[in-house]
């Protein structure tokens, strides 16, 4: 896996489970990855594995913390939550990312012209 | 986004996962397996069998092991944790096979001792400052050791490094650009030293009473002396160094203040100075007392020199004030010291005012003391460096060699492994990482080496020094260069098998195992092998060198005889004769003597050959111009009692030797001159009866030549005997006015040596002599005694131990180089086992078999010769100059190396090629 792709999937994952977990409230990995899925129209089928290793990085960041539940089929899983922290950086990087779409869109632009 | 306290945060959980990975495994693999329930789950929902809806789950989720692997590198530690996994599997490995483990760690454990034992001379000699404050603002007042040359000041470049007292005092007025100049003693001192009833002979140093202040050091206990003790109306004191105060008095308190009588006068023990401090310069006899300069005519008397302008005997070091210009400082003082010496009638007439516009003075750092024995000993310290560093890169090569072997073995393994998905840089750190811990082990193993080594050495070139100012003892530059050598010798060994490893072809190597029929040893090897064979011959060809040149040296004709014959150094000057009483004295060192059982002849001497003393003379010839004053070719001198050639055996050629008509009062001056004298001033004529003086314009034509001995080395054992003159110890020239010329021919009295030649030895040699010197006069002390032989061959103890070294070093890395070369050979022999069988099956007879598994280690052989000729031939032309008659082409060293790896070579390859020549065709084939 070239190194360069990988980081951009991480940080988006990253961002993407934040809001997801900012928007339904704590959630069990594989409910994270099918609402992923769902929203992005199953146009992102990501592996579900690769959800964890976006989870650690999020929990050493303590911007995410989990605790261990019942799913709603009656099975044991850990459900992850947004932290205080973690709602400020989501917000943060939501304005970059958004500042940062802008701008390239408007090299885009001016690249076409 | 990496805030400081989030990154710690990181690394705290990183930390707690790492502590307990067991858990946090558990933890994920639950997680994991609830994911997978759930997709299960979903899959079933949709209609699928729980077999596939299981199947299809976990190819959602990705690959278990892998997620596993991310987990934990993510959550711990993962750089510690594969370097603790790497280790483990290291020493399991070496645990593995202990013969191979503890032959590199022996290999290595040589290579990096031999090279720390060398580095800590070299830190402790050469790049060690003084331990004083502030080293780097000291200045010396020259940069060579012209020690003591009578009356000389100034070397063959005009440079004046050594000054007489009044000399220095002019330039100490003259250059306020120094806090402060002190002056130190040039030459060695061995002094009386008397506390209550024992006595002992000890190094001293005169130096002026702001030396102390000079080098910033404060007392031990007591007080360190100051100018004002160095007056001449001042009541004389001294200072002790802490070794000697620990070593000869135990450390104990009452010396201080107390009264020790010092060549028999009452001088007082102010202090002792601080542990660390040893003096101006690094020596293997450090002073064990200094005394202020004031002192000097009290203790020296008739000797004394302080107040002859003419005699320089000091060195001086001094602190410059800060921002000081070094040059212009330098120019100053030269055109000081230009000054002065035309106002010295001495250094002026007899033309020698033309000469003192030359002389100069250069400013050297002096942080690190006098560098006498720097200079002396730093082309053998770097030739000792480099003949090391030879036996590491040797050692190098061979572990590399072995680890090659070994890596091959493990080919399949790691075939396997590379197959099974280890990455690649995993296995290159796994195999950097076990190269690492040989060379880590081998540094360990080294340091005990090094230390047991350093010790020996020390021991070996500076025996009879009780208070060695250079230590054993590693210090923390010592240790780094060890860990740093072994770090590097760890990356320079095993980098070559973990690249070998990288670009192996998984799918070959496992197609390959077992049924390899031509797979010689890899170019890598080979080129190891001629590497190691190469650099062996240059170290033996220098071994060959220096054990030659040495063997020359011992050999030699001293033009003496040794046999039975034996030297004792005395001081009566310590003993505190007065000129007047000499003569008695010495008839009764005679007489006494004499009477010692077994004793054949015994005779007094100003000095005996290769003790270290020199009196050096300019002889003027009547009818000839003087000798320009600047003619460095002089003349030694000896002045000798009637049975001295006798009893050092120098026989007399032409002529006689000194009778006793020669002691009778107002007898005629005589002396008796060696040929090579006879030879530089009488060429072509029978000397005896000339006559010749040696007090310029003093004593013209004063002595007759009565006789002519044969040539004897007398001095520097490198160089032909020197010309040379003796007279009677019973002669005095009264006549004498000049009083430079009065003080040297007083001094030449005051005899340092009796020459002792016996039947045969007795046992108690040591008892009955010093009870012969009590019976003269309780006050003498033995200050040494050791056998003529021992005295010639003190003189070649670094010499000695140089070639010693290197000769160990060669025969060691030739053993090492030896079990290379074997180890290849039979590493070819089992590669080839089936080639081998095949060629028996098909008719080859076993010497057939034999010269095939030579012929390789014989190719092998004969490249690193041929790469090893030219090196050792440029390496010998360096040492050149170590070297004593033996050139450094020198055609039997080079052969007799060449014998030897030939030797070692066959020897080491003969046995796996028999052992391959014993193979059954039949087993053979149906191995594998």
């Amino acid at each position: 896996m070239p190194a360069n792709k990988s980081e951009i999937l991480q940080g988006t994952l990253d961002l993407m489970v934040l809001k997801t977990l900012d928007a339904m409230g704590p959630l069990h990995g594989y409910g994270i990855a099918r609402r992923i899925e769902q929203i992005s129209e199953e146009a992102l089928r990501i592996n579900q594995g690769t959800i964890y290793a976006s989870l650690v990085r999020l929990l050493h960041m303590r911007w995410i913390s989990g605790a261990w539940g019942t799913s709603e089929n009656n099975r044991k899983a850990k459900f992850y939550s947004i932290t205080k922290s973690g709602q400020k950086q989501l917000h943060a990087e939501a304005q970059n990312w958004k500042r940062i779409s802008t701008v390239i869109g408007r090299v885009l632009r001016i690249v076409e012209r | 986004m990496f805030t400081p306290f989030r990154s710690v945060n990181a690394f705290a959980s990183r930390i707690r996962a790492w502590l307990s990975p067991r858990r946090v495994d558990q933890d994920f693999q639950h997680e994991l397996q609830a994911h997978l329930d759930l997709l299960t789950d979903e899959n079933i929902s949709r209609g699928m069998s729980p077999e596939e809806a299981r199947r299809a789950a976990r190819i959602r989720l990705g690959g278990a092991t892998q997620l596993a692997e991310t987990n934990r590198e993510l959550r711990g530690l993962p750089l510690l944790e594969t370097l603790f996994q790497d280790l483990r599997h290291a020493l399991r490995m070496l645990r593995k096979s202990p013969g191979f483990a503890a032959v590199v760690v022996l290999t290595l454990a040589l290579g990096i001792g031999a090279n720390t034992a060398i580095f800590t001379l070299v830190h402790a000699i050469l790049l060690k400052a003084l331990p004083v404050g502030d080293p780097k603002s000291l200045y010396r007042l020259g940069d060579k050791d012209d020690c003591c040359l009578n009356p000389g000041l100034d070397n063959e470049n005009g440079e004046v490094d050594i000054f007489s007292y009044d000399l220095y005092r002019y330039l100490r007025e003259t250059t306020p650009e120094f806090e402060n100049l002190a002056a130190m003693q040039a030459g060695p001192n061995v002094i009386g030293v008397r506390r209550g009833s024992n006595t002992q002979a000890q190094q001293s140093e005169f130096v002026s009473g702001n030396y102390f202040a000079t080098f910033g050091v404060g007392a031990f206990a007591g007080h360190l002396f100051t100018d004002v003790d160095d007056r001449p109306d001042a009541p004389p004191v001294a200072v002790m160094s802490y070794q000697a105060w620990q070593s000869v008095y135990d450390g104990d308190p009452s010396v201080i203040g107390a009264t020790f009588y010092l060549q028999s006068q009452p001088v007082t023990l102010v202090g002792i100075a601080p542990p660390g401090f040893f003096g101006d310069r690094i020596t293997s006899n450090p002073p064990a007392f200094w005394i202020p300069l004031s002192a000097e005519p009290l203790l020296t008397r008739a000797n004394s020199v302080l107040r002859h302008p003419d005699e320089a005997w000091l060195y001086a070091i001094g602190r410059v004030k800060p921002a000081t210009s070094v040059n212009a400082l330098q120019q100053k003082i030269s055109a000081n010291l230009r000054l002065w010496l035309l106002t010295q009638d001495s250094y002026t007439r007899n033309g020698g005012a033309a000469r003192i516009p030359k002389l100069h003075v250069v400013l050297s750092p002096g942080g690190a003391g006098i560098q006498s024995l720097q200079q002396q000993s730093a082309k053998k310290l770097y030739l000792l460096l480099a003949v090391s560093g030879l036996v590491l890169l040797i050692a190098c090569a061979n572990v590399a060699n072995l680890l090659l072997a070994r890596s091959t073995k493990r080919k399949a393994e790691i075939a396997v492994r590379i197959a099974l998905g280890s990455a690649r840089s995993r296995l290159i750190r796994q195999m950097l990482t076990e190269s690492l811990l040989l060379g880590g082990l081998g540094g360990l193993a080294g340091l005990t080496v090094a230390y047991a080594g350093t010790r020996a050495i020390l021991a070996l070139a500076f025996p009879d020094s009780p208070h060695n100012a250079i230590h054993a003892t590693p210090s923390l530059a010592v240790l780094g260069f060890a860990f740093l050598v072994s770090l590097s010798t760890g990356v320079l060994f095993g980098i070559v098998p973990a690249w070998i490893i990288s670009r192996g072809d998984p799918a070959e190597a496992l197609r390959g195992m077992n049924r390899s029929i031509g797979d010689r040893a890899s170019l890598p090897q080979k080129s190891l092998i001629i590497f190691q064979v190469a650099l062996s011959l240059v170290l033996l060809v220098g071994a060959g060198l220096l054990t030659r040149s040495l063997r020359k040296m011992e050999h030699q004709d001293f033009g003496l005889q040794t046999n039975n014959r034996y030297v004792l150094h005395l001081d009566p000057a310590a003993a505190g004769y007065p000129p007047e009483k000499l003569d008695t004295l010495y008839r009764a060192l005679e007489r006494d003597f004499a009477a010692i059982p077994g004793m054949q002849t015994s005779a007094v001497a100003l000095f005996t050959p290769m003790d270290g003393n020199q009196w050096v003379f300019q002889a003027n010839i009547p009818g000839r111009p003087l000798p320009e004053p600047d003619d460095h070719h002089k003349e030694l001198l000896n002045r000798v009692t009637p049975n001295f050639f006798a009893a050092i055996g120098q026989p007399v050629i032409r002529g006689r030797g000194f009778t006793e008509a020669d002691n009778a009062p107002n007898s005629r001056f005589v002396a008796v001159v060696n040929q090579a004298f006879a030879d530089k001033f009488f060429p072509n004529q029978d000397p005896i009866g000339l006559h010749f003086g040696s007090y310029d314009q003093e004593d013209i034509g004063a002595y007759e030549i009565v006789g002519v001995v044969a040539n004897a080395k007398y001095t520097d054992p490198r160089d032909a005997a020197k010309p040379m003159f003796f007279r009677p110890l019973s002669q005095w020239q009264h006549e004498l006015k000049d009083p430079t010329a009065v003080s040297i021919e007083t001094q030449s009295h005051y005899v340092g040596s009796i020459i002792m030649k016996f039947r045969d030895t007795p046992r108690n040699l040591g008892a009955l002599v010093s009870a012969a010197l009590e019976r003269v006069d309780p006050n003498l002390t033995v200050i040494d005694l050791h056998s003529l032989d021992f005295q010639l061959e003190g003189t070649f103890n670094q010499e000695r131990l140089i070639a010693r070294l290197t000769t160990l070093f060669g025969l060691l890395t030739l053993v090492v180089a030896s079990v290379g070369l074997y180890g290849i050979t039979s590493y070819q022999v089992t590669q080839r086992t089936r080639e081998i069988g095949l060629r028996m099956a098909f008719g080859a007879n076993r010497q057939r078999v034999i010269g095939l598994m030579l012929r390789g280690t014989l190719i092998q052989l004969v490249l690193g010769l041929a790469l090893g000729v030219p090196i050792a031939l440029v390496a010998a032309h360096y040492i050149a100059d170590q070297l004593f008659i033996v050139k450094s082409n020198d055609p039997v060293s080079l052969s007799l190396a060449i014998l030897a790896l030939c030797a070692a070579a066959v020897i080491a390859a003969i046995f796996p090629a028999r052992r391959a020549s014993k193979v059954d065709p039949m087993i053979a084939l149906r191995q594998d």
